[in-house]
């Protein structure tokens, strides 16, 4: 039997003095499968990414991840395994340069020079950034900005992948190339789940959908 | 409808801080500035500001508190030594003293500054476009207000995003672990500047200062607690620091 890698159960979210936003949620993902979230705006999505990534505490229920209460767990041990892609790509760069904000966590995790040189100009490549390696990411327009918070989370190579709205402000020819790029990680066996409204990309890629309304699934079709 | 305390009118509550605060600046003695501290926070809870919670909140950062009494003692040594390291006076009753009224006087500063919070950023615009001061300097308290909270989440996000690349951060190296938390910087002060650039040209699309007259939608009056308030505020903050002169 195939154990989930990530594990809702009977969650339970609220916002501080709001209305629960989640409420009593159970849902099991796999890492051999691509999951795309859908629902309307407010239905929760990011709310649910982020409990599952562990930004948020859920008050009710837990959160199981590779058989472990992520409740035990600290933030930056769940990004070992987890890489998360905020909605807006500007809230997750914080270097003074494009190179330096994919290359962050592979010198502190004692990666050689060598090996991260490699890995970052095969990300720069990938996203279509060496031209940008030295730009000051907070002068990037939207869609390179969306391109370079992607690499920066691929290039750590995380079992799981959840990816908020990825396709916002990136053209045709991008979404077609980040397309390609998940789908590459996904015969890799990265594990993914996408929140996201655009139905090509999703169609493209999602083994599974859930639909999302007032904090409840109400449709998970595979 | 907000009464008592919390119902009070923003410019009653910016005469009430800069009292607090002017005592807290000027005055040396630790037993009286424990005591305006006391009275601070209870003006401060009496006036429905989230001071409790605030201080849950930053209480990782409250040990900053004990070190700058430290600090201060090492860097004003006077009196009785009380810890010595290779004849260097570290820790001095005098400078002890010194820190506490210091760590104290922040205290004030702070604990005060929370009954401005308790009124929003727009009532305070118009208290000071009231007191006949100019639109956009008064604006631009306001403005200063609400950014504060901005910056804080900006600060939080970062502290994720580091996080979320697999980094634990009481793991790491010390010297790494300064070298993460520099990185902290950039992401704030570029936000900041970008934020307040948008800000400016959203204000000029909308025609800022195109007339030099405004009127305002919400008038503010003063009611008879607040002239009661204003009044006795000034009164015992002046009587008090004439006595401290004196005495």
């Amino acid at each position: 039997m195939i154990e989930p890698y990530i594990e809702l159960d009977d969650v339970s979210f609220a916002y501080e003095r709001c209305a629960p936003v989640i409420g009593g949620l159970s849902l099991k993902l796999y890492k051999e499968q691509f999951t795309a979230i859908t629902g309307p705006n407010g239905s929760g999505k990011t709310t649910l990414g982020k409990i599952m990534t562990g930004i948020l505490r859920p008050q009710k229920g837990c959160v199981i991840i590779c058989g472990r209460d992520s409740a035990g767990m600290k933030l930056g041990e769940i990004g070992q395994r987890i890489g998360y892609l905020f909605q807006n790509p500007g809230l997750q760069i914080f270097a003074p340069s494009v190179q330096e904000e994919i290359s962050f966590a592979l010198g502190l995790k004692g990666c050689s020079k060598e090996e991260i040189d490699s890995r970052v100009s095969r990300s720069l490549r990938d996203f279509d950034l060496t031209n940008l390696s030295d730009a000051f990411p907070f002068k990037l327009s939207r869609g390179e900005k969306q391109r370079l918070a992607i690499a920066a989370v691929l290039v750590n190579k995380p079992d799981f992948l959840i990816l908020d709205e990825p396709t916002t402000g990136l053209d045709m020819e991008r979404r077609r190339a980040l397309s390609d790029i998940l789908l590459g990680l996904k015969e890799k066996g990265i594990g993914m789940a996408v929140i996201s409204h655009d139905r090509v990309f999703i169609d493209r890629l999602a083994d599974r959908t859930i639909k999302m309304h007032g904090g409840e699934i109400v449709e998970d079709r595979t | 409808m907000k009464t008592g305390l919390k119902g009070l009118d923003p410019r009653s509550k910016l005469v009430l801080v800069l009292c607090l605060s002017t005592l807290g600046v000027f005055i040396q003695d630790i037993g009286i500035l424990t005591a305006v501290l006391c009275v601070s926070i209870a003006l401060s809870t009496a006036s429905g500001s989230r001071l409790f919670v605030l201080i849950r909140k930053f209480r990782r950062i409250l040990w900053l508190f004990v070190a700058i009494a430290v600090i201060q003692s090492i860097f004003a040594p006077s009196g009785r030594v009380l810890v010595s390291l290779g004849g260097i006076k570290l820790i001095t009753a005098g400078g002890l003293y010194k820190g506490v009224a210091m760590v104290l006087r922040m205290s004030i500063v702070m604990v005060s500054a929370t009954i401005m919070a308790t009124s929003n950023s727009r009532e305070i615009v118009q208290g000071l476009v009231q007191w006949k001061v100019p639109y956009e300097i008064a604006f631009m308290v306001s403005v200063a207000i609400r950014f504060l909270p901005l910056l804080t989440d900006e600060i939080k996000n970062v502290v994720t995003a580091v996080q979320l690349r697999g980094i634990e951060l009481d793991r790491i190296p010390a010297r790494q672990r300064v070298k993460v938390y520099s990185y902290l910087i950039m992401p704030v002060v570029s936000g900041a500047v970008i934020k307040s650039r948008e800000l400016a040209t959203t204000m000029e699309t909308r025609a800022f200062r195109a007339y030099p007259k405004r009127t305002s939608y919400m008038v503010l009056t003063m009611q008879r607690i607040d002239y009661t308030v204003i009044i006795t505020s000034l009164i015992t903050s002046i009587l008090t620091l004439i006595l401290y002169i004196k005495c």
